[in-house]
């Protein structure tokens, strides 16, 4: 096996693998100011500093509130995960180590957790489901008050870049990634709840999310 | 090695990996084979990154800017006290969520009490397996099954320990953010009172109001407002120049048999501005002057410094 996919792995089987790519093309890690800057709070925090936690909170608290609303669409739920999210970072922060994907990375992956739990736990899977991408008003809205404005305008960089790539990708690709990433279902469950054969869903998630990754280091490049 | 999957799957097990959709059997397969896997460990550690950003495709939605505020502290109030309890106490094992073991079936036991929210679990990305099998899904055999009674009813035991202690946790938050807003509300009762009497001494029909002009060249100046119905002084400062170490302004009330009463020391912020507020009978013919001087911190019974500014009271419009 391990032989078999070493040998031509890199090459024709993963079409889309790019060696000449920066080291992390896809994430907020290619802006150095905000990935420095929450290095250091994740350090600070480590350290018992407070403040550093209201820093972090002031600048990403927008980013893992749109994902626990995304997920658990009740604004009451939301909140309180919001709030148990930042605190479960502050009480683990001394445990980061500089993940790929960098500290928001690690947010995100806290809160959907925190998120998709909340929503099983309830049994109630209404939540955001038929609600479509809003582009248009995501796209323009502006940067939360409480960021400073250079962050905030990376932030917003960013998720101008994502909209971007996830509009390019076809509909059907996008729902899969949607169910399988904000309503946390397996490729099983997803076939299940749409109908479609099994097979169909696995090739969706995956051309998916390839032509999702080349979108956004395609767009990364242009930037550097 | 004998089942291994065709590329095309690896493909799509790796990126449903990537988002956390694979399921349970696949993904014993595929984390077998990335075991052994460099090239498919970095294909999926890309298909991750890629993956993870799929969170900015979240509509934006940042809470309410106060709501938000409220969130922030709460939040630090908690990261305070999570920070003074974990120095006291040694932080407890993470307690086994309910369900985890659909092995162990406890016959007669009650069930066990539900995880509490604050208590933070390990980040698993999804909720399939946990890589970490506990103790308790060892094969059952009869002759073993008093010892997991045993077992079963001492885990139940820490369990609604650690429950209570984490309500007994949960009870001081509340209380301690009640106590923090409690404070804040009184703080806020006392200025607001604070300003209505500066209001109120400032704006009172009889207030007399005398100007002080500079008695020196760093142009600084001083209005004083009296009101003899509450017997109010508030006295303004601007361009005041800072003093020095063990040195504070003092504020004089000059009647016109020329005594010389103390109003308060003070010393002015950092942009030369002060507020004093005395308290002081006087007759309502009585003032002739009012003055600030320099002296020695904590003031003196009489003047002795340089007069910085003063003004002559302007005779009462009533009498």
């Amino acid at each position: 096996m391990m032989g078999a996919c070493a040998a031509d792995g890199a090459g024709s089987n993963f079409g889309t693998m790019n060696p000449s790519l920066p080291a992390d093309p896809y994430s907020l890690q290619g802006h150095a100011t905000v990935a420095d800057a929450d290095g250091a709070l994740l350090r600070r925090m480590a350290a018992g500093d407070e403040s550093a936690l209201g820093a972090l909170y002031d600048r990403w608290s927008a980013l893992v509130h749109s994902v626990v609303v995304r997920i658990a669409a009740d604004a009451g739920d939301a909140e309180e995960l919001v709030e148990e999210t930042f605190l479960q970072a502050w009480r683990q922060a001394g445990r980061y180590e500089g993940a790929r994907g960098g500290v928001s990375t690690w947010l995100v992956v806290i809160a959907r957790s925190r998120a998709l739990d909340r929503v099983r736990l309830a049994g109630h899977r209404r939540a955001a489901a038929a609600e479509p991408l809003d582009s248009a008003e995501s796209a323009g809205a502006l940067p939360p008050a409480d960021s400073t404005p250079l962050d905030a305008a990376e932030i917003a960089e960013t998720r101008q870049i994502v909209h971007a790539a996830m509009e390019k990708l076809p509909a059907d690709q996008r729902e899969t990634l949607e169910l399988a990433y904000f309503k946390g279902l397996s490729q099983s469950e997803i076939a299940e709840s749409t109908g479609l054969p099994l097979g169909t869903v696995k090739t969706r998630c995956r051309l998916g999310l390839q032509k999702l990754r080349e979108a956004l280091s395609v767009l990364h490049e242009d930037r550097a | 090695m004998t089942n291994e999957p065709m590329h095309e799957e690896l493909r799509d097990a790796l990126a449903a990996e990537a988002v956390d959709a694979l399921d349970v059997e696949e993904r014993e397969q595929l984390l077998a084979h990335l075991a052994g896997c460099a090239a498919c460990s970095a294909e999926l550690e890309t298909l991750r990154a890629s993956a993870a950003l799929l969170a900015f495709s979240a509509p934006h939605r940042p809470m309410d800017p106060a709501r938000s505020a409220g969130v922030r502290s709460r939040l630090l109030a908690r990261a305070a006290q999570d920070r003074e309890s974990t120095t006291q106490i040694a932080p407890a094992p993470p307690l086994p969520a309910p369900g985890d073991d659909p092995d162990v079936t406890l016959i007669g036991a009650p069930p066990p009490p539900p995880t509490p929210a604050v208590v933070a679990p390990i980040v698993v990305p999804a909720r399939r397996e946990p890589d970490v099998i506990p103790i308790t899904s060892a094969r059952r055999r009869p002759s073993i099954l008093p010892w997991l009674a045993a077992a079963a009813s001492l885990v139940l035991l820490v369990g609604v320990g650690m429950y209570a202690a984490s309500l007994r946790g949960r009870l001081a938050t509340v209380e301690d953010r009640y106590q923090t807003a409690e404070r804040e509300r009184f703080a806020l009762e006392r200025r607001v009172r604070e300003r209505e009497a500066t209001l109120a001494a400032i704006s009172a029909p009889a207030t007399r109001v005398i100007e002080m002009a500079a008695a020196r060249p760093a142009a600084p100046s001083g209005r004083m407002f009296w009101d003899p119905s509450t017997n109010r002084w508030t006295f303004f400062a601007h361009n005041l120049p800072a003093v020095r170490e063990g040195r504070e302004y003092q504020l004089w009330l000059i009647t016109a048999d020329q005594q010389k009463i103390p109003a308060g020391t003070f010393r002015p912020d950092a942009g030369g501005s002060a507020i004093v507020q005395a308290t002081y009978a006087l007759a309502a013919d009585a003032l002739a002057a009012v003055a600030v001087t320099e002296e020695p911190a904590g003031g003196l019974p009489q003047p002795s410094g340089e007069v910085v500014v003063a003004g002559a009271a302007a005779a009462t419009e009533e009498e």
